[in-house]
C-alpha cells in the first residue's frame, strides 16, 4: 500500500538507498573473512569479543524496527509516561539476566547456546524445549523485521512490500552467511553507530521542527487527565505491566542474547550488559517521544495505522534528507536484529541438534559449519514466505511468550539448584503450557473455585518473578523475602480481580505452574544430587574435538571431548 | 513546566550520544588490544 501523504522517494533512490546499506555492510564482512571458518568461531567468535564490540551488538540486536514503532504508539496512546513504559521495561530484560548469566557463563565457559548447558544438566528433552522455544522466538523475529521493511519500503516508495522484503532478507542473508556470528557482531557494530548517530540528530530535529517545548507544553490540552499523568495507571497496567512480566521470560528465551553472553569477554560482562541497557533505553525512549508530540500537536495516524506516526511526524516536519535517515535507521535496526536471528538459528541447529542430538558429542566441524548456513539459507526464505504472505501470527506469538515463561523457573532454577531433576523441568514446562491454555483460551470458566484456583496459580508466578529479580542481584535471601512479600501482596490484591484480565493471568499461572510442579518433583525425587563442576567438562569447543575423520587425534582427546561424547 | 518538558525529551538523545562516544572509544581501544596481542578483534 503506497501512501501519497507521505513523502515519496522514487524507485530508484530506494533501490540506491538499499544497495548503499547492504553492499556497505557487505563489504564490511569481507574485512574480517576468512576463507575456513571454524565451527566455534561461526557460533561465539572467540569467547573475547570485547567491550565495545560486546555492547554494541548487544544494543543493535535488542533494538529491532518494532522498537521504535511500538514506543512512538505507546507515547501516542498513554503519553507522558507511555515511551517510558515500553523503553525502560525493554531495557531492563537486558540487564536482569546479567546476573543469571554470569553463572551461565560461569557453569559452561565454552558454550555456545544456552541449551547447550542445559544437555549437560539435564539431557536432550529439556534441552530441546528450550531450543525450540528459541527458534519459534527467531523465527517470529526474523518474520517481523521483513514485514517491517515490506512496509517501510511501499509507505515510502512505489516499490511494492514483497520487494521490501525480498531485498531485506537476501541482503541481509548475504553478509551473514559466510561468517556467521562473527559477521553479525562486526555489522552490528557499524549498524549501531548509524543508528545512534540518526537517533541523535532527528530526535531534536522534529522536536524544534513541530515548535520546541512552548508547542509542546501547548499541546498538553489535548492529552486525557490519564494520558498527562506521569504515574498513570491506565499506561501501568496495560503498557508496563505486561512488559515487565515478560522480562525474565524474554530475556531466557532469547538465543540472541545468550550467544552475546558466551562471546563477549567474560571479566566484561557486567559492563557490556549495563551499556546496552542504557544504549537501548535512552535510543526507544527518545523515539517514542515522537509518539508523545505527535499527541501533543493532535495529529491522527495515517489510516489509522499507528505505524505510520514517526514516518508521518519526519515527512511531515523534515526535507527529504532527513527522511532518506529514518529509511536507514529503520533498515538498520531491523537488519542488525535479522542478522542475529540468523545467527542464533544457525547456532541452535549446529550445536543443540547436530552437535549434541546427531552427531551425539562427535561433531563433524565442517558438516556444522554445513547445517549453520543451510539453517541461514532456509529460514530466510521461511521468514520471507510468512512476511509476504502477511500470515497471522498471532496464536504462535502466544504460545511462544508462554512457553518462555513457562522455562524461566527451571532454567534459572537448574542453574542455581542441584536437585532440580531432568523429569521436573520438562514435565513443569509441558504441565505449564496445559494451564497457561487452559487460562488464555478460557476453555475452563474462570469463576468460582477455579477462578480462585487460576488466581492462587498466579500469584505464585507473580512471587516467582519478583523473587527471582531479586535474588539475581541481591542473592538468595532477600530473593525469598522479595517473592514471599510479592506473593502475600498478590493473594490480597489479585483474588478475585485477576480473572479478568486473562492475558495476566495466563502469563503469570504459567510462571506459577511450572515453578509448583518443579520444586515438589524436584523435593519428591531421590536423584543423586548434580555436580555443576561437571557442565565444565561437558560444553567444550568442538573445533577442539577430535573426529572419526581424525583418529590420530584420539589419544590426545582432552577431557572435555571425551566426556562430550559419552553424554 | 517548560524547560522541565524540553529536558524530558532532550535527555534521550543526549544519553544516547553518550553511549555513542563510549562505545566507539572501547571499540578503538579492542581494536589496539587485538592488534597488540595479534588476534582478531572478532
Amino acid at each position: 500500500m503506497n501512501n501519497e501523504s507521505l513523502y515519496q522517494f522514487s524507485t530508484l533512490t530506494v533501490i540506491l538507498l538499499m544497495l548503499a546499506f547492504y553492499g556497505g555492510t557487505y563489504l564490511l564482512t569481507l574485512g574480517i573473512r576468512k576463507k575456513k571458518e571454524d565451527a566455534d568461531a561461526f557460533m561465539v567468535s572467540n569467547h573475547r569479543v570485547g567491550f565495545g564490540i560486546g555492547s554494541a551488538s548487544m544494543t543493535a540486536t535488542w533494538i529491532w524496527a518494532a522498537s521504535f514503532y511500538a514506543a512512538a504508539s505507546s507515547g501516542y496512546t498513554y503519553g507522558v509516561s507511555g515511551p517510558i513504559h515500553y523503553g525502560l521495561w525493554g531495557a531492563l530484560m537486558i540487564l536482569f539476566i546479567y546476573p543469571f548469566g554470569r553463572r551461565f557463563r560461569k557453569l559452561a565457559p565454552n558454550a555456545h547456546t544456552l541449551g547447550e548447558l542445559i544437555h549437560a544438566r539435564h539431557g536432550a528433552s529439556s534441552q530441546l524445549i528450550l531450543a525450540l522455544s528459541n527458534v519459534l522466538g527467531s523465527v517470529i523475529s526474523l518474520m517481523v523485521n521483513f514485514t517491517a521493511a515490506g512496509a517501510l519500503v511501499s509507505v515510502l516508495s512505489p516499490l511494492s512490500f514483497q520487494a521490501g522484503v525480498i531485498i531485506a532478507g537476501v541482503g541481509v542473508l548475504l553478509y551473514t552467511l559466510w561468517s556467521g556470528f562473527r559477521a553479525s557482531v562486526m555489522t552490528d557494530f557499524a549498524q549501531l553507530i548509524a543508528l545512534m548517530a540518526i537517533a541523535v540528530v532527528i530526535i531534536p530535529a522534529v522536536f524544534f521542527a513541530m515548535g520546541g517545548p512552548t508547542e509542546l507544553v501547548a499541546g498538553l490540552d489535548n492529552l486525557s487527565a490519564e494520558q498527562a499523568n506521569f504515574f498513570s495507571v491506565d499506561a501501568i497496567l496495560n503498557q508496563g505491566a505486561p512488559f515487565f512480566v515478560a522480562v525474565l521470560a524474554y530475556a531466557i528465551g532469547n538465543q540472541t542474547i545468550s550467544q552475546r553472553l558466551f562471546a563477549v569477554n567474560e571479566d566484561h560482562i557486567k559492563p557490556t550488559f549495563i551499556t546496552a541497557t542504557v544504549g537501548y533505553g535512552a535510543i526507544v525512549i527518545g523515539l517514542g517521544m515522537i509518539g508523545l508530540m505527535a499527541l501533543t500537536l493532535g495529529i491522527e495516524p495515517l489510516n489509522g495505522d499507528m505505524n505510520n506516526l514517526i514516518p508521518q511526524m519526519v515527512s511531515g516536519y523534515l526535507p527529504p534528507l532527513f527522511i532518506a535517515l529514518f529509511f536507514i535507521l529503520v533498515i538498520g535496526s531491523l537488519s542488525s536484529t535479522a542478522d542475529s536471528d540468523l545467527s542464533a538459528l544457525s547456532a541452535i541447529m549446529m550445536a543443540d541438534v547436530y552437535g549434541k542430538n546427531i552427531a551425539k558429542g562427535k561433531a563433524d566441524p565442517q558438516r556444522m559449519l554445513l547445517v549453520g548456513r543451510l539453517t541461514m539459507i532456509i529460514a530466510t526464505v521461511v521468514g520471507i514466505v510468512f512476511a509476504s504472505f502477511s500470515l497471522d501470527i498471532l496464536v504462535m506469538l502466544v504460545f511462544v511468550g508462554a512457553l518462555w515463561g513457562a522455562i524461566v523457573f527451571p532454567v534459572i532454577a537448574s542453574c542455581f539448584w542441584n536437585r532440580i531433576t531432568n523429569a521436573a523441568f520438562t514435565t513443569s514446562v509441558i504441565v505449564a503450557m496445559v494451564m497457561f491454555c487452559l487460562a488464555r483460551f478460557e476453555w475452563l470458566p474462570l469463576d468460582g473455585a477455579t477462578g480462585l484456583l487460576f488466581e492462587l496459580l498466579a500469584s505464585i508466578g507473580g512471587g516467582v518473578i519478583i523473587g527471582l529479580m531479586t535474588f539475581g542481584f541481591l542473592g538468595r535471601v532477600a530473593g525469598f523475602i522479595a517473592g514471599i512479600l510479592a506473593l502475600v501482596a498478590m493473594l490480597v490484591f489479585a483474588t478475585d480481580f485477576l480473572r479478568d484480565y486473562t492475558v495476566l493471568l495466563a502469563s503469570l499461572t504459567a510462571y506459577g505452574t511450572s515453578t509448583l510442579v518443579c520444586v515438589v518433583m524436584s523435593l519428591a525425587s531421590r536423584q543423586e544430587r548434580f555436580d555443576f563442576d561437571s557442565i565444565r567438562e561437558r560444553v567444550g569447543n568442538y573445533d577442539d574435538q577430535p573426529t572419526d575423520a581424525d583418529p590420530s587425534a584420539t589419544e590426545h582427546q582432552p577431557a572435555s571431548a571425551s566426556l562430550a561424547a559419552q553424554h | 513546566m517548560t524547560t522541565l518538558f524540553a529536558l524530558y525529551v532532550l535527555i534521550w538523545p543526549a544519553l544516547t550520544l553518550g553511549v555513542l562516544v563510549l562505545i566507539c572509544r572501547a571499540v578503538l581501544r579492542d581494536r589496539r588490544e587485538a592488534q597488540k596481542e595479534q588476534r582478531e578483534l572478532v
